[in-house]
């Protein structure tokens, strides 16, 4: 059966791969931020998954607002970069876990959840900024995506504990697939940040240091903030880190920290990265 | 001429007017609102004749946890003078195997140890598990609880042990009904309110998000907008009404503060509104209509069919005032794309900041 590695979480800016793009990475506002990613970099390298399920959010790229799924799973072949409005970026396009997708979609609706499904579709840097921060820039991606949209734009967005119960029946999903792959799920958005009226430019560094706290120690309390309480706390937009909560719901309750890293502000945004094995894992692993 | 209508509130276990004073005063101007006082009472029948006395003619009966099952008490003995009926976080069945037994460690734990110490044992389980450490929350139940009495705890667990079966009488319930409750109601669960609501004839299931059993005080806002729609009095309550229920701000009126200061949500009336705006920005997703975009700015925005106003926002590059008329920044964003400036621009022009003082004071630059 495939086997599921390690949780991923970071934060998805698009001014990340922006200033990749423009030569800025080692700048002083851009090298502390890219360099707290090295160790992250080095655990996907050494820990080699074949196979990574990214939760993510649609930044009005793929989705109009005439057709908005709370829900969505891709099964594609591939997935290009969409026009974001600068034209496609020059990064290769993703390989797609087709088999695996819909293994996981079946899975999803045995246990009531009941996503759009997407055979043809695009991906914003919602996606891409993550894989970029973990996997670099290669030729070819090393590794095989599973895109899962959440709509975390147009209220009513999907509740946290909704995110988290999603995760479980992720790794149900994982589990009883039969294949020797290895999996990631790396959970995206965030942290802190909100674009949008008078409170523009809101970061709360404090809340988001404990949010990387609690999603290894406490997650249980993070999905059962509501979603204003969210809003509150992190910003209109920083409610996509309940996007994390589904890779959290897919680990075991007891895992450890194998990196973290925080930077803030990344572009406006509170900026933030984990690397989560689970104990069990951990555990043996040492013993070996 | 319309006369008032007369709400009467009815509290459950331990509970006091405290417990009803947000629902209080959204309910005040539509209505006479008297609230029950059951402190004395050691029956649920006294307690629903003595609610019943407290006013003449038809009533609305509100009740809460035990207070519910008063409020389906005085529809049995007055049919006819209640004309709507709210059952919020309740059950109907009459005790079960062992509570008696429960019921009586906290009445000895009161007597014995008084009420501060029932009311660290009696309130956690009541409250949705992510707040049992909510001191904002917990402090006024715990005030609450103290102002009540060992006495009082037990008439009332009395009346509760005694409480008749209802479930029989449900289907004889003729007046509109709303059955409401938290959904992490742990004492009086979701599912048991659905089987209300089937059995009720003319009821209808609201369920309070991100809420234990004190839903009144948990989620004040989603309990008084229910009523207010419930009752039918949502329609002519002022704007002032609206920003004291937390709301979301309707978009261009800016009396109506957002429920969470300065942060648009985008709701159904943003997104009807912003609709035109949005797409046409979307459309900047596209090399052909970034051209036409650049070519003829004007001609390009009336292909979307946006109003005059609209059209002023996009075409002055006034961000803050897209985003009020429904314009989200995802859409408008690629307005950038054609014509650059940076995103913490376009922040700080939200903000009403000077660039650099918004650098430095919202993001901490130095
Ligand atoms: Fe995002």
């Amino acid at each position: 059966m495939a086997k599921l590695i390690g949780g991923l979480g970071t934060s998805h800016v698009p001014s990340i791969s922006a200033a990749l793009d423009k030569g800025l990475r080692d700048t002083p506002d851009w090298k502390p931020f890219f360099d707290g990613y090295i160790p992250g970099q080095d655990w996907v390298r050494e820990n080699k998954p074949d196979v990574a399920v990214v939760i993510f959010n649609d930044h009005g790229n793929t989705f109009f607002l005439d057709k908005v799924p709370t829900f969505a799973v891709g099964c594609a072949e591939e997935y290009r970069p969409v026009d974001e409005g600068w034209g496609p970026r020059a990064i290769a396009p993703f390989k797609g876990a087709v088999d695996f997708s819909w293994h996981f979609i079946d899975t999803l609706v045995e246990n009531r959840f009941d996503p759009m499904i997407c055979q043809e579709i695009e991906v914003d840097h919602g996606l891409q900024v993550p894989m970029e921060l973990f996997w670099g820039k290669p030729d070819a991606w090393p590794v095989k995506v599973v895109p899962i949209f959440v709509n975390v734009i147009q209220y009513p967005i999907p509740l946290p504990s909704r995110c988290y119960e999603m995760g479980r029946v992720l790794r149900r999903a994982i589990e009883s697939y039969d294949s020797d792959e290895r999996f990631v799920v790396v959970g995206t958005g965030g942290l802190s940040h909100q674009l949008q009226g008078a409170r523009a430019g809101f970061v709360n560094p404090q809340a988001d240091q404990a949010f990387l706290n609690d999603i290894a120690a406490d997650p249980d309390r993070l999905a059962a903030m509501s979603r204003e309480q969210y809003v509150e706390m992190f910003g209109s937009e920083g409610a996509e880190l309940m996007m994390w909560l589904v890779m959290r719901g897919a680990m075991d309750p007891d895992v450890v920290v194998r990196h973290r890293h925080y930077f803030v502000p990344a572009s406006m945004t509170g900026a933030g990265m984990i690397v989560l094995e689970n104990r069990a894992d951990a555990a043996r692993a040492a013993a070996a | 001429m319309s006369t008032r209508p007369t709400i009467v509130l009815l509290p459950g276990l331990l509970c006091d007017a405290s417990i009803w004073e947000a629902q209080r005063a959204t309910l005040a101007p539509h209505a006479e609102i008297r609230i029950a006082d059951f402190s004395q009472l050691d029956s649920i029948d006294a307690m629903a004749r003595s609610a019943l006395g407290l006013a003449d003619g038809p009533l609305i009966a509100i009740g809460h946890s035990m207070g519910a099952r008063v409020a389906m008490e005085m529809v049995r003995l007055a049919p006819g003078r209640i004309e709507k009926l709210a059952l919020i976080d309740t059950g109907v069945d009459s005790r079960r195997d062992g509570e008696a037994e429960k019921r009586q460690i906290l009445i000895d734990l009161a007597f014995a140890e008084g009420m501060e110490a029932l009311a660290e044992r009696w309130l956690p389980p009541m409250l949705h598990e992510g707040r049992v450490g909510d001191q904002a929350l917990l402090a006024p139940l715990k005030a609450m609880v103290m102002r009540a009495t060992p006495e009082q705890h037990h008439r009332q667990i009395k009346a509760l042990l005694n409480r008749p079966n209802v479930r029989p009488h449900l289907e004889a319930i003729a007046c509109p009904t709303l059955v409401m409750v938290g959904r992490q109601d742990r004492w009086s669960p979701l599912a048991q309110h659905e089987e209300m609501a089937s059995l009720i004839p003319n009821a209808e299931l609201v369920v309070i998000e991100d809420s234990g059993h004190m839903s009144l005080l948990e989620q004040p806002e989603q309990v008084s907008r229910a009523l207010l729609r419930f009752l039918g009095f949502e329609k002519d309550h002022s704007g002032a009404d609206r920003a004291a229920l937390g709301e979301v701000k309707p978009m261009g009126d800016d009396a109506v503060p957002d429920r969470i200061p300065d942060t648009p949500l985008f709701d159904r009336k943003r997104s009807l509104q912003g609709y035109r705006i949005n797409k046409m920005a979307m459309g900047l997703g596209n090399p052909a209509n970034r051209e036409a975009f650049r070519e003829n700015e004007s001609a390009y925005l009336d292909r979307f069919g946006l109003t005059p106003e609209e059209k002023e926002a996009v075409m002055t590059r006034n961000w803050r005032e897209m985003v009020r008329l429904g314009g989200n920044l995802f859409f408008i964003l690629k307005i950038s794309a054609v014509d650059p400036v940076r995103i913490t621009e376009i922040g700080a022009h939200q903000a009403g900041m000077e660039h650099a003082d918004f650098l430095r004071d919202r993001l901490g630059k130095k």
